[in-house]
């Protein structure tokens, strides 16, 4: 995400309409983060979520994917207002919790500690603890799974595969 | 009252309108100018270029803000439109707003329409299969509707014609069933539906299974490259619009070719309100257009006119085409314009898994599907309903992530694609039977933006129906069964009737003026130089997907028209 921004201030410094690929004009962390209705300490907490449900390894995690901004996102745009208000409540209800056992803010929290609240949650009968749970985890999958990065490298998406074969032996994933 | 200011009557004549500008009117408009006609085509919606206006063609998944979804402030707005299959973020802008274009169900209908250049051929799912003379024959042989004026040697050289210009895949199967068209290469079948169609052939005699036709260029001719088209890139992203007119599309194909000729004014943004009848001359003499943008309202002349507005638009612009000859609708002597409206019955499926091929997979994607020819009452009536249903067939490897788990081992799991089963899937195409019941009328008092009728509509299901679907289910089933599928389940998903996006009839085609609208060659019975050769004209439903035999009547009806008009009868 960082390559787009620094793709685009190479393109102005050089005094050149920006003529970018198209991949470059999509969303990006900067077009989403203008679409937050939770606050800015929120929004912080769901990108820790997002990042501890999928961390960064050798490969970038969500987080580092805009992740938190495209859950965001998707709540604000294409659910109802129960939901909107589940998902602040959700966050806001770890980052007490986290407040609570360890001292600090759920964004603060080690890996460890992360890891270990949403095990929780994930554990939690209480139904609106669960569709909590359930709703971010799936988005972000989502996210995730759709974000440039993964379709590139990962699963390798083709646009235009220009072929198509019935029968071939299975590539082993 | 219209403005005569701007321009001169002159300047308003053509040798020939035609009204709409999706499939069959692009056909129409296709034919006419290319015998020299010069042609006004008027469109409602705004105008789409070939590729130009496909401004989500070539993005990717990731491009997509809310990857393919629909915000909620736009399906809560449009809960018709949102229930089409093919309605989402990629295509929403080719589809008809459901606020901006009311309509009254008296019985739910799901109207899905398109209003633009190209109209729903943006947007069609591109099966083209021909009519079988079995089909045609179906009203005279089981005494519903009325007798087709015309059968299937009529049409044949006319979907010939059409195939070849479309582009349309296909096998040569041998089925009189299903006749073969003029076919580019066949879409390859996979393992499991190779493996299907030997069960079903060694089960049943009468049953077949094959890859289906559809409307894709697999190895372009020199016609389709001429028409600037290319070989389909088996993107299976149709429905934005193509950037190789890899499929036929009113805007790939009919209207560039149309305008090459030199002999196409293409107006968009020009709803007809009405056709002009003329008392003296005894035959209509152009159409009455609001513009949709000013609302200005103008006129339009010429010797023929063909009302290509979708099945029922059409009916709708001529019930609302009134004269001290006409009273009741253009051409309506007989009182059944807007009746006989009929559709097709897709509501149920069976779906299920099978456990072999597991050392095997597809491999790219294909803009297609297999497909079983109608097998019930195909020669005479062995069941307890008329008619029968043709049934799409698919298979596909099933592919999933696990998904279990939190951190590295979920990002893990995310990273290894794991491999079930096939699974097995089917839907059921099934033919409705036109009834004087299921009608359009025009509303008495409510009207729309431009002034006009809204359109009520009273279409619904019936007991016949209901028998196919229960027949469908049980013996598609059977064949599953008999392949040796697992996890066979069948449902009826009790979808509203327009769903299918395949209403046909209400100005119906016939012998006998007494009893229909047109003629033989889509001609308005009381009204010589009116054509109507889309789904509106249409005297049965069949099982096949109707698009294609639009576009041959359409072919063929221009070809008639032309020829009447030269020979000075129209």
């Amino acid at each position: 995400m960082e390559r787009r921004v620094a793709l685009k201030s190479m393109a102005l410094a050089m005094g050149a309409l920006a003529n970018l690929p198209a991949w470059a004009s999509g969303w990006s962390k900067s077009s989403l983060a203008k679409i937050s209705f939770l606050s800015a300490d929120q929004s912080r907490n769901l990108t820790a979520i997002v990042e501890t449900i999928i961390p960064k390894t050798d490969t970038p995690g969500a987080g580092e994917l805009g992740v938190g901004e495209f859950v965001q996102k998707m709540v604000k745009d294409c659910y109802d207002t129960n939901t909107q208000t589940n998902l602040s409540g959700g966050i806001s209800n770890l980052d007490e919790q986290s407040i609570q056992r360890f001292g600090k803010s759920f964004a603060d929290a080690g890996k460890e500690q992360r890891l270990t609240l949403l095990q929780e949650a994930e554990k939690s009968t209480d139904a609106s603890q669960k569709a909590f749970f359930g709703l971010v985890k799936n988005l972000t999958i989502q996210g995730y799974m759709s974000s440039e990065y993964v379709m590139t490298n990962i699963t390798h998406y083709e646009l235009v595969p220009a072929r198509y074969h019935g029968c071939v032996p299975l590539k082993k994933g | 009252m219209a403005n005569f200011n701007i321009d001169s009557k002159k300047a308003r004549t053509y040798d020939a309108i035609v009204v709409g500008s999706g499939i069959s009117g692009g056909w129409s408009a296709k034919e006419l100018t290319e015998k020299g006609m010069k042609t006004l085509l008027l469109e409602r919606g705004r105008d789409v270029q070939h590729i130009k206006d496909y401004p989500t063609t070539n993005m990717m998944p990731w491009e997509f803000e809310h990857r393919g979804r629909l915000p909620k402030e736009i399906t809560d707005a449009n809960p018709i439109a949102s229930r089409c299959y093919a309605f989402g973020e990629s295509s929403a802008h080719f589809f008809a707003k459901d606020n901006e274009h009311p309509y009254v169900q008296n019985k739910p209908f799901d109207w899905l329409r398109g209003y633009q250049v190209g109209g729903k051929s943006l947007l069609w799912a591109r099966q083209t299969q021909r009519w079988s003379k079995y089909d045609f024959e179906g009203p005279a042989r089981d005494k519903f509707a009325v007798e087709w004026p015309i059968g299937y040697d009529d049409i044949a050289p006319w979907y010939s014609h059409v195939e070849k210009f479309a582009g349309i895949t296909g096998n040569k199967d041998g089925l009189d069933s299903l006749p073969d068209g003029e076919f580019l290469p066949p879409h390859e079948l996979n393992c499991v539906e190779k493996y299907f169609k030997e069960q079903v052939s060694k089960t049943y005699k009468d049953r077949h299974f094959i890859i289906g036709r559809a409307a894709h260029i697999t190895e372009p001719k020199q016609v389709h490259l001429d028409q600037g088209r290319a070989k389909c890139q088996n993107r299976t992203l149709c429905e934005r619009g193509c950037p190789f007119g890899g499929y036929f599309s009113s805007n790939s194909s009919t209207i560039p070719w149309a305008l090459k000729t030199g002999n196409l004014t293409l107006r968009p943004h020009s709803v007809v309100h009405s056709v002009i009848y003329d008392d003296k001359k005894g035959k209509a003499s152009g159409v009455r257009v609001i513009d949709a943008n000013t609302k200005e309202v103008m006129e339009f002349y010429a010797d023929i006119i063909f009302i290509n507005a979708a099945a029922l638009n059409s009916n709708l612009i001529l019930l609302n085409s009134t004269s001290s000859r006409f009273p009741d609708g253009l051409g309506n002597d007989s009182g059944v314009l807007g009746k006989y409206v009929a559709f097709h019955n897709y509501r149920a499926t069976v779906s299920g898994e099978y456990e072999g091929f597991l050392d095997s997979n597809d491999d790219g994607r294909r803009p297609n599907g297999g497909y079983i020819p109608r097998f019930r009452n195909v020669y005479k009536q062995d069941t307890d309903f008329l008619r029968g249903y043709a049934a799409g067939f698919g298979a596909g490897r099933i592919e999933f992530n696990d998904e279990s788990g939190l951190g590295e081992s979920l990002k893990a799991g995310l990273h290894k694609t794991l491999y079930g089963n096939w699974s097995v899937g089917s839907h059921m195409m099934g033919e409705t039977i036109p009834k004087e019941s299921n009608f359009v009328a025009l509303d008495k008092t409510q009207k729309d933006a431009w002034g006009i009728p809204l359109l009520n509509i009273s279409v619904d299901y019936d007991d016949n129906d209901e028998k196919m679907i229960k027949d469908y289910m049980e013996q598609v089933s059977e064949m599953f069964v008999q392949a040796g599928f697992k996890n066979v389940k069948s449902n009826d998903n009790h979808r509203n009737p327009g769903n299918d996006i395949h209403e046909m009839g209400g100005a119906r085609m016939g012998k006998d003026p007494k009893t229909s609208v047109l003629n033989k060659w889509n001609q308005v019975h009381a009204c010589k130089n009116v054509f109507v050769t889309d789904g509106a004209c249409m005297t049965s439903t069949s099982t096949q997907n109707p698009s294609l035999t639009y576009m041959a009547l359409s072919a063929r009806a221009v070809d008639h028209a032309v020829k009447e008009m030269k020979a000075k009868n129209l």
